[in-house]
């Protein structure tokens, strides 16, 4: 055991008079040292917090052939300003890195209390640097902090390793985040897991912790979160709560969540069904939020601060897996391990989704991957040698329960699936046509051949096909049909700003999505936090600013615009089913919306920010490395 | 006068966890947005069965805090127990001897402190998102009580199930789905 108080320098004076403590704690775990940095405003400001810092710091220490699970790589674990304060659904953080998962920028944010206590302990952020000797914990109390030994919960599933350290340190209050035997394994889809089973569970970051022998953090603080005008704050909030709570589907919200999607997403045939091929599940009135609802939930989870609710914590109460208590599923697991496996058991899915939060893997990327190796046993496409032996349906659950845990401990073929899609594709390259995703991040579960706006948003997010940046298909499933590709393009763009910013602040976006709430409140909530006015427009604006900055880090790292294509599936492989039958996207279209997509974002034909555009968004220092980018592109181009 | 004839009640199998009962006591209490000073305090265990549940003062009739206190700095006010600050040295001998644990200390504040229903309209009753916690009058405090353990009677289920070959036994109770009479908190 090592024990460090880090030295904390003079506070700087401050302009910003709350929001933040200003403090980011550094652990370098290769040397067992702690300290604290004093982060100052213009850092502060300019990046807001959250998914922002965490891109800044990111792009400070990455290198550009930096091993993503080597000592190097560094990860960030980062509340916003808004995080822990008194309005709707506070609860947010923010997780970023080199993703071991696709090698480019990666983020994912957790919900639950975790970030909150990070911010009563005294710190905006954590910032993990090297790799420990041994299997550890980092124990955070206020400021007194130690890296302790975690050789008693090696191997230890997620939540049993969250209950048996707060045993241990004998306070049930305390919060936790902690990996799986999937994350120790390196497993490249392994999450982070907090509050029993809430995950930041996409690009890999349970890896990243895993391969820095990080076990778990375990987090208790008792400390104020500074807020400027806390009067103003507590009365816009107060209003907040009121209104979401008048809302003619709040109370229908907390009694489904999430799990009301999968009607929507089957009705206007979105809905992922056997590995993407189908867009459209004939069995899924028998996976949704009203069969939740009525067979299996025994209560409600919130995360912090939060009046929707959309936790359900479920039981199987009979059938061979009776007993499985998992918080969850919500839409994208229920989707993922269900339709999209041809699974129509709700208890099935349940269990799958107990296992993959206790061995700490992504319930999407598992069931995509899950899904692709039935369609390529189904097409004959591998052996069954391959798939050791087992003879891969639709919807056979017990052979998928059991590729589930091959995958988290790496045992047979599921050492080649832990490697995610690129380790998928070097064993199997005859793959490629039916794996769908994007930059190496399989696709989350809302199909893009019925919206051309979806297949943009998963091209260019900056973190591979998931939904978190853009979710325009519904927008232009309902309105879109007149609009021409401007528009359509410049709606993605929106929703890249706009929904990071939730990320950036530290704070839930699914009170504006779902409930209406409005966006422009926040900038209310961050000006009361702050003390210092700030507008929709300028949060936006700085919004924008690091979805450039992301896209440099990936540009460094590699990506062109060959990169930023939708899953192949999207062109070729029509819907069979459902309302959408036989749409395919044309890759005509979808090259035409690119180019006004890249001149909309002020970025040049190949994808990479201009100067005048990084100029804009204030990053003058990302130029320099842009610009050998631009030439070799040029070259590569000249080449084909 | 009538205000102070009603009480703080609980219905755990409500509360979905997410402290806006905390934060909007804290901040009424102390200014401050610290969850951790507030007078309530959301307590969740897992997994078997699923407890989520509000401690608050019951403003006992016969309140052991009292008893115990060395300097008699707790007393009952109008049906509130109350600590008087300047009276109390902060020897915590409520703390241990509360059966609810619903006196609570932090570092940064001298003398425990416990709820006082904020005179009369208690911030967490009008904030909690679930309906969780309830103001109500005191004669219907029983009813509510006799309404929860009704609801836990009637919803608790037994199931049998293997785990490794060995047979084991769970109680659960069901989600409560009906609307609660009796129990009106439109204030």
């Amino acid at each position: 055991m090592q024990r460090s108080r880090p030295v904390v320098p003079e506070v700087i004076t401050m302009r910003i008079k709350g929001g933040y403590h200003n403090r980011i704690l550094h652990v370098d775990l290769t040397k067992c040292k702690t300290s604290v940095e004093q982060v100052n405003s213009k850092f502060a400001l300019k990046y807001i917090g959250g998914r922002g810092w965490g891109a800044r710091l990111v792009w400070e220490h990455m290198k550009e052939n930096c091993d993503p699970l080597g000592p190097d790589n560094i990860i960030v674990i980062a509340p916003g300003p808004l995080s822990g304060l008194y309005l709707p659904a506070s609860g947010k953080t923010s997780i970023c890195s080199i993703s071991p998962t696709t090698g480019i920028y990666g983020d994912s944010n957790i919900g639950g209390m975790i970030g909150v206590e990070l911010r009563q302990a005294g710190f905006d952020a954590i910032v993990i640097h090297g790799r420990s000797s041994e299997l550890s914990y980092l124990w955070i109390d206020d400021d007194d902090i130690q890296l302790m030994s975690a050789a008693k919960y090696q191997g230890m599933g997620s939540i049993e390793t969250e209950h048996q350290l707060r045993e241990d340190i004998g306070d049930e209050t305390v919060k936790v985040a902690s990996i799986g035997p999937a994350g120790e394994k390196m497993v490249r889809m392994a999450c982070i897991s907090a509050d029993w089973g809430r995950n930041a569970g996409r690009t890999g970051m349970g890896a990243v912790l895993g391969s820095k022998n990080l076990k778990a953090i375990a987090i208790r603080g008792s400390k104020d979160i500074p807020v400027a005008d806390l009067a103003r704050l507590t009365k816009i909030s107060n209003q907040a709560y009121k209104t979401l709570s008048k809302h003619n589907l709040f109370e229908f919200w907390q009694r489904q969540g999430l799990m009301s999607v999968i009607d929507y997403a089957n009705t206007v045939g979105i809905l992922p069904t056997r590995n993407f091929k189908d867009a459209y599940f004939d069995e899924a009135e028998k996976i949704n939020g009203d069969v939740m609802e009525l067979n299996y939930k025994i209560g409600d989870t919130a995360c912090f601060g939060c009046p929707m609710a959309c936790g359900n914590v479920n039981l199987v109460k009979d059938g061979k897996y009776a007993g499985t208590v998992i918080e969850g599923p919500e839409y994208e697991t229920a989707a993922m391990l269900g339709s999209n496996l041809g699974i129509s058991d709700f208890d099935a899915i349940l269990r799958g989704n107990y296992l993959c939060d206790e061995y700490g893997i992504d319930t999407i990327t598992t069931g995509s991957l899950i899904g692709v190796m039935i369609e390529a046993y189904e097409k004959g496409l591998v052996s069954l040698d391959d798939v050791d032996g087992m003879a891969l349906q639709w919807g056979d659950d017990d052979n998928i329960m059991d590729l589930i845990r091959k995958i988290a401990f790496r045992e047979g073929v599921g050492d080649t699936l832990a490697d995610g899609v690129y380790g998928v594709i070097k064993r199997w390259p005859q793959l490629i046509p039916i794996i769908s995703h994007v930059k190496g991040l399989d696709q989350s579960a809302y199909d893009a051949r019925v919206a051309v706006t979806m297949a943009l948003g998963y091209g260019t997010s900056d973190i591979g096909a998931h939904h978190a940046r853009a979710w325009p298909v519904a927008k232009e499933l309902e309105m879109g049909e007149k609009w021409d590709l401007q528009q359509k393009a410049d709606l993605v763009i929106y929703h890249q700003t706009v929904r990071p910013l939730f990320d950036m602040l530290g704070v839930c976006r699914l009170p504006w999505i779902e409930l209406g709430f409005d966006e422009n409140t926040y900038a209310e909530f961050y000006s009361a936090a702050t003390g210092i006015e700030f507008t929709l427009k300028k949060l936006l604006n700085l919004s924008n600013n690091v979805y450039n900055l992301t896209r440099a880090i990936n540009i460094r790292l590699g990506m062109t615009r060959a990169d930023d294509k939708p899953p192949e599936r999207v062109f070729n492989d029509p819907i069979k089913t459902g309302p959408h039958a036989g749409k395919a996207l044309s890759r005509e279209e979808y090259e035409n919306i690119l180019d006004i997509y890249y001149r909309r974002r002020g970025w040049d034909i190949d994808g990479i920010p201009t100067d005048e555009t990084l100029i804009a968004s204030d990053l003058e220092d990302v130029i320099k490395y842009m610009e050998p980018k631009r030439k070799s592109n040029n070259a590569v181009k000249s080449r084909k | 006068m009538n205000d102070l004839r009603k009480k703080l009640t609980v219905i755990p199998e409500r509360c979905s966890g997410c402290r806006v009962c905390e934060l909007v006591c804290a901040i009424a209490h102390t200014g401050v947005n610290n969850p951790k000073k507030a007078r309530i305090k959301i307590i969740s265990l897992y997994p078997h069965p699923v407890i989520k549940m509000p401690i608050v003062c019951e403003q006992c009739k016969k309140p052991k805090c009292r008893d115990v206190c060395p300097t008699d700095a707790i007393v009952v006010n109008d049906g509130v127990v109350t600590i008087l600050e300047d009276k109390c040295m902060s020897c915590h001998a409520c703390v241990s001897a509360c059966p609810i644990g619903a006196i609570f200390i932090h570092e940064d504040i001298d003398t425990p402190f416990k709820c006082d229903m904020c005179g009369g309209d208690p911030e967490c009753a009008r904030a909690c998102p679930k309906k969780a916690i309830l103001y109500i009058p005191e004669h219907t405090l029983g009813q509510s009580h006799r309404l929860k353990a009704a609801l836990q009677y009637a919803h608790m289920q037994e199931v049998e199930y293997y785990e490794k070959g060995v047979k084991k036994k769970l109680r659960y109770a069901e989600v409560e789905t009906g609307g609660t009479r009796g129990d009106n908190n439109e204030n």
